[in-house]
């Protein structure tokens, strides 16, 4: 019995003193933050892995994981790992806005970051907006993003289609003509984007018809009889992903490369890949292009991640899920913290270093609307030269602040909270 | 403009015709085997990428004969491990069977072959204009609605002139009276499967000499296929020809005028079919129930 006692006393003891010392522990940092340490920072991330546009996802969900994993190797943010979460929009509103909430409210995420669809991005800032959760769109191009539907937490990494459209358009009519038509998609993106060429086309004294198609159209040999029909000196393809390569490909299945020049905002590596060699042609603007000799910094980020995405160059879209999580990190570091208030503060009018920017000109994301004021590289392409990749030659460099004009004009009102 | 509609009506029917093979295989498994194959399209898909695989050993006119017939053994392959246990049940069964069997074909697809879209070269003979003035008719597309017509004939001699064909008529009409004559219905049913799915196979790669192959292709192409078996009347082999022809010149017109109508109007020919004359415009009463 004493010899029980004995035991239950000493027990005792015992019990509060662990009690104690685990509670002085509590006290002391370093402790708190090898706890912390250990809980990884997650990245939500959104893209339209299948639909019409998965081309383009499939890269930017490439450079995603890369990036993070590189970021991991070097110590992660803040000292704590990070863990990206990939969720499939499937190319619809619905499903994207459904997937936001998801990794919000079920997975608690830190951040998110999507959509490659400009009206699932659009569709998806609303919720991020009401969660006041931190939001980057990497790849969603319609202007109301940053401009008059900006958010306090909303930045945004590609460019506007003003600014595409604004850095192609006297090219283009200096080149090839003033009588233009357009194929266009009929949603967010399509729209905002031919609104901009038609207001600088306009200006310059210039004469349009276009076709607003379906997204996730297949065939196009009715809009170009059209096109033939109206004899433009430059056809247009707006058109994203699978539809613009299969447009393209029918186009010069009927010859019509021989009649008319071919240009555009936006035809991005995935897709001149993809299309047979008459139709690798046109003047387009890149948003980012791996063959920048000037720029030491991008042969280190080409040599680097190529190996990770089978050998191939890396494109603008792996550039965009690059800068946005370096963007992400370096908003974290600057402010210590994950809140979105926080992080809102600490990346406006952050300039980024040319290692994350990999562009030679000066490159933030501006205050006043989040937009990334980048250089738009303008210029033409062809069917590849010496190495496979090498699609495009750059004709000219213009600035992102150039390309976007001031913020008023964007019609971005930034409204922080109180 | 006349000559803008007009160029638009004769590519209607050129991309109509494509349709209406896409349709038929679908159209008769549905009528035989009362299977709504969602999956259909992913098994178009298959057919084009194994199109693609086999060009570079056997040339492009080798893999329009061949892949066709792999698909068909593919698809006698999955009808006998999956789709014949559902036959018995309600439709349900079989459209959700077939819809989650679509996902699986197109995330194999991206597996084997990969996400970014694939070009099938097709001859250089074929890949020109027959005129200027007519740009639009490739003889590629010539070549395609040729086929068309030779597959759609041969199918509609097989049905008539075969014994196998008369039997699935037979059945399509009236499978339990079929069954109780001593047909193998089971067999029947395996052998219509296999002739729907060569017809998917050869329309992917006809498909995939024309735009590519991506594996979403079978989701873009499924749905005017049904709008061609709904229009055309469910049961009906020529009902399909025509519903496919129809929404072929519909969207083909409508794109003159209102362009980014040009995928709705297929839906609101359907609708109208639907509430006008719900079997269809050559269906017989009571198939669509």
């Amino acid at each position: 019995m004493v010899t029980n006692l004995g035991l239950v006393s000493t027990g005792r003891r015992r019990l509060i003193k662990a009690g104690a010392a685990i509670g002085g522990l509590q006290l002391a940092s370093p402790f708190i933050i090898k706890a912390r340490g250990e809980t990884p920072i997650k990245i939500g991330w959104i893209d339209p892995i299948t639909g019409s546009l998965s081309l383009l996802a499939v890269s930017e969900v490439e450079g995603a994981k890369w990036t993070v994993d590189q970021i991991n190797k070097k110590g992660g943010i803040l000292g704590r790992p990070v863990e990206l979460l990939v969720e499939d929009s499937a190319n619809d509103s619905g499903t994207g806005v459904q997937k936001a909430h998801k990794l919000i409210e079920r997975d608690n995420v830190d951040v998110i970051m999507g959509d490659v669809n400009s009206a699932i991005a659009y569709a998806i800032m609303g919720v991020t907006a009401e969660k006041g959760i931190f939001h980057i769109v990497p790849g969603g191009h319609t202007d109301p993003i940053t401009g008059a539907d900006c958010k306090w937490n909303t930045f945004r990494t590609c460019n506007t289609t003003a600014m595409d459209a604004s850095a192609v358009t006297g090219e283009l009519v200096k080149k090839f003509g003033k009588r233009w038509f357009f194929i266009t998609p009929d949603y967010a993106y399509g729209k905002t984007l031919q609104a901009n060429f038609v207001k600088r086309l306009q200006a310059l004294g210039g004469e349009f018809q276009s076709d607003f198609l379906p997204i996730a159209s297949s065939d196009f040999s009715a809009t170009l009889i059209k096109a033939k029909a109206y004899k433009p000196d430059v056809l247009l393809n707006n058109m994203g992903g699978s539809a613009q390569i299969n447009c393209m490909k029918q186009f010069v299945q009927f010859g019509m490369n021989k009649d008319m020049a071919l240009g555009g905002a936006l035809f991005e590596m995935e897709a001149i890949r993809s299309v047979p060699k008459d139709a690798q042609t046109g003047w387009w603007t890149l948003e980012w292009y791996w063959n920048q000799p000037d720029v030491p910094e991008v042969k280190a980020f080409v040599d680097a991640i190529s190996p990770a995405i089978g050998g191939r160059k890396p494109t603008a879209r792996h550039w965009m899920a690059y800068v946005s999580i370096h963007a992400f990190r370096l908003a974290a570091e600057k402010a210590k913290s994950l809140k979105g208030i926080d992080l809102a503060k600490s990346l406006a009018d952050m300039e980024l270093p040319r290692d994350v920017s990999l562009m030679p000109g000066k490159v933030y994301y501006r205050g006043g609307d989040h937009q990334l004021m980048s250089d738009i590289y303008v210029g033409e392409v062809h069917p590849a030269e010496g190495d496979p990749d090498n699609l495009f030659t750059t004709k000219a460099l213009v600035t992102g602040e150039a390309a976007a004009g001031s913020v008023e004009s964007t019609g971005c009102k930034m409204v922080w909270p109180s | 403009m006349l000559q803008v509609v007009l160029f638009n009506l004769t590519n209607g029917l050129i991309v109509g015709a494509f349709y209406v093979l896409m349709a038929l295989g679908l159209s008769l498994i549905i009528n035989l085997s009362n299977v709504v194959n969602f999956a259909h399209g992913n098994f178009l898909a298959i057919g084009g990428y194994f199109a693609y695989t086999l060009t570079p050993y056997v040339g492009f006119w080798g893999a329009l004969v061949i892949s066709p017939i792999l698909t068909a053994l593919m698809g006698v392959a999955i009808e006998q491990l999956m789709i014949k246990h559902v036959y018995m049940r309600n439709h349900i069964y079989s459209l959700l069977l077939t819809f989650g069997l679509g996902f699986i074909l197109q995330d194999t697809c991206r597996y084997l072959w990969g996400p970014s879209p694939l070009p099938l070269g097709i001859p250089d003979s074929l890949s020109s204009p027959i005129t200027p003035d007519l740009f639009f008719i490739t003889w590629y597309r010539v070549f395609m609605v040729a086929v068309v017509v030779v597959a759609v004939s041969g199918l509609f001699a097989f049905l008539k002139y075969t014994r196998v064909g008369i039997r699935i008529r037979a059945g399509t009409l009236d499978l339990d009276t079929v069954a109780a004559l001593g047909v193998n219905v089971a067999g029947l049913r395996s052998m219509n499967f296999a002739v729907g799915s060569y017809l998917a196979g050869l329309a992917g790669v006809l498909a995939a000499g024309q735009v590519g192959l991506n594996p979403n292709m079978g989701d873009e192409l499924i749905m005017p296929s049904f709008i061609a078996i709904i229009v055309g009347g469910v049961g009906s082999l020529t009902g399909t020809l025509l519903g496919g022809l129809l929404i072929g010149v519909a969207a083909a017109v409508t794109t003159v005028f209102w362009p980014s109508a040009s995928e709705a109007v297929i839906y609101v020919i359907m609708a109208l079919v639907l509430l006008l004359r719900p079997r269809g415009l050559l269906g017989e009463e009571g198939m669509l129930s």
